[in-house]
């Protein structure tokens, strides 16, 4: 008994270390007061989020998994017809080749393209966007990227909201989510401990309990 | 109606015959306990790996340009539940290598490879070995920073061979001298394809050596299965298929509630080749390796020491071979397995930390631990051979 204890805690500590929170690895923090961490969740600011991204960063940045792409290239004629061609979204090779004019500019002007930002939510997290948007130069020394949001943290999570829901499934099937969740493991519970049951009938039987 | 399809089909294909003989007259030991079931969670396993897989490449496109989008995009926002497909395929391959590992610890603990089942134990591990192949060839698809990056690390790892052999080798796995579309093509084909066509035809032959051999059991005594053993079917199937169940409640839990938790953050950034990423480390199933080979000062002692524990391993059956099974008998061997969890548990966990001297010393105790489980087998193989003559020869 003791030993069944031992191992299968042994076993629970170790994924609960390598696979939810592990203590031992280095973590970079980033401060997010609750109030805009709320915004960033919050479905209603997605549009508006969206408004503040066009006025304030769609100059130099896209947002490709939502057709949203820099002024310039969004002021070329050919984008309309690669779009009929393409659908909304763009192939990456024909967007690079076709406004490679647009994206060199970008990068003459400020040393690289600026990244895409559909998926930055996931890959950087809401507190690191947070933290960079509002003071670029604290978080990476010597960036190009300008203070545009500096001194609008409500407006900055806002954006970071828009962000989130264009990295994000649709939210209509996230919604879905929980319930097909709850639905899928009460199914699985149920018909374990169905068969459990049937087995010890079973077990009565054979005599073998 | 219904029956009588069932019976016309029964009288030429002999189906229910089978299942009596296979299943039911099949008898094992009554004594199996919880880890026992890990085999057939590890078969479920694989199952939903290959039906998730199967979907995910219905989009999927092994293309530089455009694997990022069509995985990010295409698959996680545009097809409708895709994204549920690739969370199963991403948490369940975590989830296979972790079943995996229960398994081969546990065969270790009973000493399920010893005679007669030392090729149920060979096959076994290859099927490991492949295993490890197929997640790392996977987890190149996406085409994101920790992909590429986790890649260009992977194929240096043969350099460490002196000579023209090590680049050659690199080379070769590479495509060319960088990672590009030949890579991410031959490692796609490697993984949709060759891989799991090896792990069936290994897992059928792993599956019939259990039965030709027989399953082995906690007491570690050969039983008479005709008086003691229990039918499979309905014994076995209904214990261990409430465990499957209980197996895929965890599971799904962590696929639903857990979004995103088994694809690392830095892999949502697409692969650039002139951006090395902070921190690149090998997924958790490879960590163990990866300490081994961080540790050792030497890059070349490092890989013959990583290669010799998947050598060592794979000649588990034969360093032992001591009269006596199951480390619930063996108090010297049982000392030594718990030497060898911790062991690879600690080397796991390091490699996720930052390689500091300290981290390296503990890595290099750790790995000493590691090989003196593997070493200290033949030394107490010898031992119990004198306890079993001094006993005159008795088992229990």
């Amino acid at each position: 008994m003791i030993k069944v204890v031992f191992f299968t805690l042994l076993a629970l500590i170790f994924f609960y270390i390598i696979w939810v929170n592990n203590v031992f690895a280095p973590h970079e923090t980033y401060e997010m007061p609750m109030q805009y961490k709320k915004i960033v969740e919050d479905e209603r600011y997605v549009k508006e989020g969206k408004q503040l991204f066009e006025q304030n960063c769609q100059a130099c940045h896209s947002v490709r998994y939502d057709a949203v792409y820099p002024s310039a290239v969004q002021a070329n004629p050919n984008l309309k017809a690669l779009q009929e061609q393409y659908g909304k979204v763009l192939p990456k090779d024909v967007y690079e080749s076709t406004f490679y004019t647009e994206l060199s500019q970008l990068k003459e002007s400020l040393g690289k393209v600026p990244p895409d930002l559909s998926t930055m939510y996931i890959a950087r997290g809401k507190e690191y966007l947070f933290n960079f948007i509002l003071e670029p130069q604290k978080v990476i020394p010597g960036t190009s990227m300008p203070p545009v949001m500096a001194g609008r943290p409500e407006d900055t999570a806002k954006i970071i909201s828009y962000l989130r829901s264009v990295s994000e499934p649709p939210p209509s099937e996230k919604a879905k989510r929980t319930l097909m969740g709850i639905v899928t493991i009460a199914y699985l519970i149920i018909m374990g401990i169905l068969l459990w049951v049937w087995r010890g009938k079973i077990l009565k039987r054979m005599g073998l309990h | 109606m219904l029956g009588r399809i069932g019976r016309w089909i029964d009288e030429r294909a002999h189906i229910s015959g089978l299942w009596q003989s296979q299943m039911v007259d099949y008898k094992v030991p009554k004594n199996l306990t919880f880890p026992y079931a890990f085999g057939i969670m590890a078969l479920v396993a694989f199952a939903i790996q290959i039906i998730s897989g199967i979907f995910l490449t219905m989009y999927y496109q092994p293309n530089v340009h455009t694997a990022f989008d069509s995985v990010n995009y295409t698959i996680m926002k545009e097809v409708p539940f895709m994204w549920l497909i690739r969370q199963v395929h991403a948490a369940g391959a975590n989830f296979f290598l972790a079943i995996v590992y229960l398994h081969i610890f546990t065969g270790i603990y009973y000493n399920a490879y010893k005679k007669p089942r030392e090729l149920t134990w060979i096959v076994g591990f290859f099927i490991y070995f492949v295993l490890l192949m197929t997640a790392l060839s996977g987890y190149l698809l996406p085409w994101g920073q920790l992909s590429y990056w986790g890649m260009v690390v992977t194929t240096e790892i043969p350099t460490a061979i002196p000579g023209a052999l090590g680049e050659t080798i690199s080379v070769w796995m590479k495509g060319g001298y960088e990672l590009g579309q030949i890579t991410l093509g031959r490692f796609f084909g490697l993984h949709i394809w060759l891989l799991p066509l090896i792990l069936l035809g290994l897992v059928g032959f792993h599956l019939y050596l259990v039965r030709a051999a027989g399953i082995s059991n906690p007491e570690g005594v050969e039983i008479d299965k005709k008086k003691e053993g229990v039918p499979f079917h309905p014994y076995i199937t209904l214990k261990e298929g409430a465990y499957v169940m209980g197996y895929l409640a965890v599971f799904f839990f962590f696929v639903f509630f857990y979004m995103h938790h088994f694809l690392p953050p830095d892999n949502f950034e697409p692969a650039n080749p002139f951006k090395t990423p902070p921190h690149i480390a090998p997924e958790w199933y490879l960590l163990g390796f990866y300490t081994i080979f961080r540790s050792i000062p030497s890059k070349f002692l490092g890989f013959i020491a990583f290669n010799l524990v998947l050598l060592l391993l794979l000649l588990l059956p034969f360093l032992d071979f001591s009269p006596y099974r199951s480390a619930r008998r063996r108090p010297l061997f049982f000392v030594m397995y718990i030497v060898l969890i911790i062991s690879a548990m600690a080397l796991t966990i390091l490699g996720t930390m930052p390689p500091t001297p300290t981290n390296a010393m503990l890595g290099l105790v750790f790995t000493a631990g590691l090989f003196s489980f593997f070493l200290s087998l033949p030394i107490i193989s010898i031992v119990e051979w004198g306890w079993y003559k001094a006993r005159g020869g008795d088992k229990t």
